[in-house]
C-alpha cells in the first residue's frame, strides 16, 4: 500500500517535470506574443509567485505583435511560401512514396533488398552533408532560389523517408487480403484502394505529419537553396533577430502562428491514427 | 458447366519445380480434394487455378475457357483461404456483401443474399461484428459465407478448417459436404488431412513432391492404392509394410518375409495376372496390409497364422490399436476393445490373402493395381 503510493508520487513527479520542461516554453511564447515589447522583460522577482502567475497568465493582453508582423512586413508572403513548399512536397512525397513502398513490399523484383537499402541510405546522411553538391546541381539545373528547387529539395529527403515508413505498414498487411479481394472481383488497384489503403491509413497519416513537419520546420534548405524569393517562415522569423535588434515580441508571435498549422494537422490526422485494425482478422 | 481442366501444368519457383506436369480433370459439380503432405504442390495448384500464381508451363481451363492469362477477378471463382483473409475493417455483413458490391448488385438483393448465406452458416447474430471479435470457427464460417453469397463457377478451398479444433473440424466436415450438396457446384478443396479427404471428396487427387500419385474415388484410393506413398498416406493408422520375397515353392506362389511364408491366394494370383504383370521368380516386393484387415488371435487356428508378440496396446474407446512384433517387424493391428492382451503376450496374426497389397520394392508401384490414366480425364466419372 505504502510503496504503491510512493510509486504514484514518483510517477507524478516525473510527469510534472516533463510537462514543465516541454510546456513552459510554449506558455512563455504564447503569453509573450500577446504582450507589448516592454512587458516581455518585466520579469517578476525571485520568490514572487503571484508575480510569476501574473507574468505568464494574468497580464493585459494586446495584439500589437501580431499587427506588427502581419501588417508591416513580409510575414504573410513567408507564410504563403511555407504553405506552398510544405503542401507541394507532401503532395508529391506521400503518393509517390506510397506507390514505391507498395511495389517494394509486393513485387518480386530481383535485388529488391539492395534497392530498398539504397533508398533508405539516401536518408542516412545529415542534410548538411549534401548541401554543397545539391547547391551545385540546383545551380546547374537553374532551379536555385526558386520554389521548384525548394520543393524538390524537400521531396529528395521526404520521399525515401515516406517509402521507408509506409513500406513497414504495407508489409504488415497480409497479401492474402488482397488476394481475397482479387477473387471477389477486384483488380490490383481496386484491391489496394478497398483493402490495403484503409488498413494503412494510420501509417499514411503519420507519414503526412512527419513529412509536413520536416518541410515546415526546415531552416537549412530554405536558407541555402531557397534564397530571397522563396523565404519561408523559419527564415523570416530568423531575420527578426538582426545585428541591430532582436524583436522578441514579433519572434514569439511568429512562432505561435507557425506552430498552429502543425497542431491543427495533427488533430485532424489523429482520428485516422488508430492502429491495431488488422488484429484478429486473420486466424489466431 | 464448370469443369476444371489442368493440362501439363508446371510451376517452377526459380530452380525448384513445385508442380510437375500435372494433368487433372475436375468434373462439373464434383467435390475434388487435392491431398498430400505439406510441400507437395497442392496449394500451388489451387493458387494457379485461382490465378494467384502464374503458370510456368501448361494450360488451365475453367468451364471450357482457357484462363492462363486471366486475372483472378475475371475467373468467376470464390476462394476460402487457410487464414480466412477477412477484411479487418469491414463488419461481417460487409465482408460477405463485398463480392456482391464489387459486382454492383442492388442493395436489397445484397441484403437478402447475405442474410440467406448467414442463415445457412448460422452466423446471423454476428453480422454487425468485426472479424477481430469472432472466434476461429466463426471467422471460418464468415469466410465461407463470403464465398457462397454469389454463385461462382468454382469454389476453391485452401485447408479452410485445418486450424480449427478437432471437434469443430469434424463438425465442419459434415457441414461442408452438406453445403456442396445444397449448392450443387464444383468444389476443389486442398487438404493434408486424409480423414477430411476421405469423408468429403467425390474424388481425391493424391499428390507428392509436385507429382500426381493417384486420382480416384476415396474407396479406390483406400482399397486400390497404386503405390506405397498413397497406401501409406491414406488410412489411420497407416498401412503396414513388410519387405518380402515373391517366389515359387514347389508349384505354389508364396511370399516370404522374416522366416514366415504366406501362400498367394487364387484371387490375388488372378489379380496379378489380370494386371498384366508377369510373375517373377525371387522378386523383392513390399507386402502391404491395413491394420483393420489383419486378424489377431490368441490361438493358432490355421497353419498360415504367424506367431508374434504384443509390443504395446492403445485402447481408443470403441476399438484398440495393438502393436505386434512379427519377427523383426513391428506392425499395427486394429482390434476389438475386448481383445484382452498384455505386452509380451504371444499372439497369432492372420493376413487375409485377399486383402493384402503387393508393391514392387524397387519402383514402389503396386503390382496388383497398376497406374493407368492418372489424370482421371478419360474416366470422366466418379
Amino acid at each position: 500500500m505504502h510503496s504503491s503510493r510512493l510509486k504514484q508520487v514518483r510517477k507524478g513527479l516525473v510527469i510534472g517535470l516533463f510537462v514543465l520542461w516541454t510546456v513552459v516554453p510554449i506558455i512563455f511564447m504564447i503569453s509573450s506574443s500577446f504582450k507589448g515589447t516592454g512587458d516581455i522583460f518585466t520579469l517578476p522577482a525571485i520568490g514572487d509567485w503571484w508575480g510569476l502567475m501574473k507574468f505568464l497568465f494574468f497580464f493585459s493582453a494586446s495584439l500589437t505583435q501580431f499587427k506588427e508582423i502581419f501588417l508591416h512586413g513580409p510575414f504573410l508572403a513567408h507564410l504563403l511560401h511555407s504553405f506552398v513548399a510544405t503542401a507541394l512536397s507532401v503532395i508529391i512525397s506521400v503518393p509517390v512514396g506510397l506507390a514505391a513502398a507498395y511495389a517494394l513490399s509486393r513485387a518480386r523484383i530481383p535485388g529488391k533488398k539492395h534497392l530498398y537499402f539504397w533508398v533508405i541510405s539516401t536518408r542516412m546522411a545529415p542534410p548538411i552533408a549534401v548541401m554543397v553538391p545539391l547547391y551545385v546541381m540546383w545551380q546547374t539545373f537553374g532551379i536555385l532560389h526558386s520554389m521548384v528547387g525548394l520543393v524538390l529539395a524537400y521531396v529528395t529527403f521526404n520521399l525515401p523517408f515516406s517509402i521507408w515508413l509506409m513500406r513497414g505498414f504495407i508489409d504488415a498487411i497480409p497479401s492474402e487480403l488482397e488476394e481475397a479481394a482479387y477473387v471477389d472481383g477486384k483488380s490490383r488497384i481496386g484491391a489496394f484502394i478497398d483493402v490495403v489503403f484503409p488498413l494503412i491509413r494510420p501509417g499514411v497519416g503519420a507519414t503526412v505529419i512527419l513529412c509536413s513537419m520536416f518541410a515546415w520546420n526546415d531552416y537549412l534548405f530554405a536558407l541555402i537553396l531557397g534564397g530571397g524569393r522563396t523565404k519561408t517562415l523559419p527564415i523570416g522569423i530568423g531575420e527578426l533577430a538582426s545585428a541591430t535588434s532582436i524583436l522578441w515580441g514579433q519572434i514569439m508571435a511568429g512562432g505561435l502562428v507557425m506552430i498552429i498549422p502543425m497542431v491543427v494537422l495533427g488533430l485532424i490526422i489523429r482520428k485516422s491514427l488508430v492502429t491495431g485494425l488488422t488484429m484478429g482478422a486473420m486466424r489466431g | 458447366m464448370a469443369e476444371v481442366l489442368l493440362k501439363d501444368v508446371v510451376k517452377e519457383y526459380g530452380s525448384v519445380e513445385a508442380v510437375k506436369k500435372l494433368n487433372l480433370c475436375c468434373n462439373d459439380k464434383e467435390f475434388l480434394v487435392l491431398l498430400g503432405p505439406s510441400g507437395c504442390g497442392k496449394s500451388s495448384t489451387l493458387r494457379m487455378i485461382a490465378g494467384l500464381e502464374d503458370i510456368t508451363r501448361g494450360q488451365i481451363s475453367i468451364g471450357g475457357v482457357v484462363v492462363n492469362d486471366t486475372h483472378p477477378s475475371k475467373r468467376d471463382i470464390a476462394m476460402v483461404f487457410e487464414t480466412y483473409a477477412l477484411y479487418p475493417h469491414k463488419t461481417v455483413f460487409e465482408n460477405m456483401a463485398y463480392p456482391l458490391r464489387v459486382r454492383k448488385t442492388p442493395g436489397p438483393e445484397i441484403d437478402q443474399k447475405v442474410r440467406r448465406a448467414a442463415e445457412i452458416l448460422e452466423i446471423e447474430s454476428f453480422l454487425d461484428r468485426y472479424p477481430r471479435q469472432l472466434s476461429g470457427g466463426q471467422k471460418q464460417r464468415v469466410a465461407i459465407g463470403r464465398a457462397i453469397v454469389r454463385e461462382p463457377k468454382v469454389f476453391l478451398m485452401d485447408e479452410p478448417i485445418s486450424h480449427l479444433d478437432a471437434k469443430l473440424r469434424s463438425h465442419m466436415r459434415g457441414e461442408l459436404k452438406h453445403l456442396h450438396k445444397e449448392l450443387n457446384q464444383t468444389f476443389i478443396y486442398v487438404s493434408h488431412d486424409q480423414t477430411e479427404a476421405m469423408a468429403m471428396a467425390d474424388r481425391i487427387a493424391v499428390m507428392n513432391l509436385g507429382e500426381l500419385q493417384q486420382f480416384d474415388t476415396p474407396q479406390n484410393i483406400f482399397n486400390k492404392p497404386v503405390n506405397t506413398f498413397v497406401a501409406g498416406f491414406v488410412g489411420d493408422p497407416p498401412m503396414n509394410f513388410l519387405p518380402s520375397l515373391q517366389t515359387l515353392e514347389g508349384d505354389k506362389w508364396v511370399l516370404k518375409f522374416d522366416g514366415f511364408t504366406l501362400k498367394v491366394s487364387e484371387k490375388l494370383r488372378s489379380q496379378i495376372i489380370a494386371s498384366g504383370t508377369k510373375f517373377q521368380q525371387d522378386l523383392e516386393v513390399i507386402l502391404g496390409a491395413r491394420p483393420e484387415h489383419i486378424i489377431l488371435k490368441t490361438e493358432r487356428t490355421s497353419e498360415e497364422d504367424m506367431a508374434g508378440k504384443i509390443y504395446i496396446t492403445e485402447p481408443l474407446g470403441s476399438y484398440m490399436i495393438v502393436d505386434v512384433m512379427l519377427g523383426g517387424e513391428r506392425i499395427k493391428v486394429r482390434a476389438d476393445i475386448g481383445f484382452n492382451v498384455e505386452p509380451d503376450d504371444r499372439v497369432f496374426v492372420e493376413l487375409p490373402p485377399d486383402k493384402i497389397q503387393l508393391f514392387n520394392a524397387k519402383t514402389s508401384n503396386s503390382i496388383i493395381h497398376p497406374m493407368d490414366d492418372v489424370s482421371g480425364c478419360a474416366a470422366n466419372g466418379q
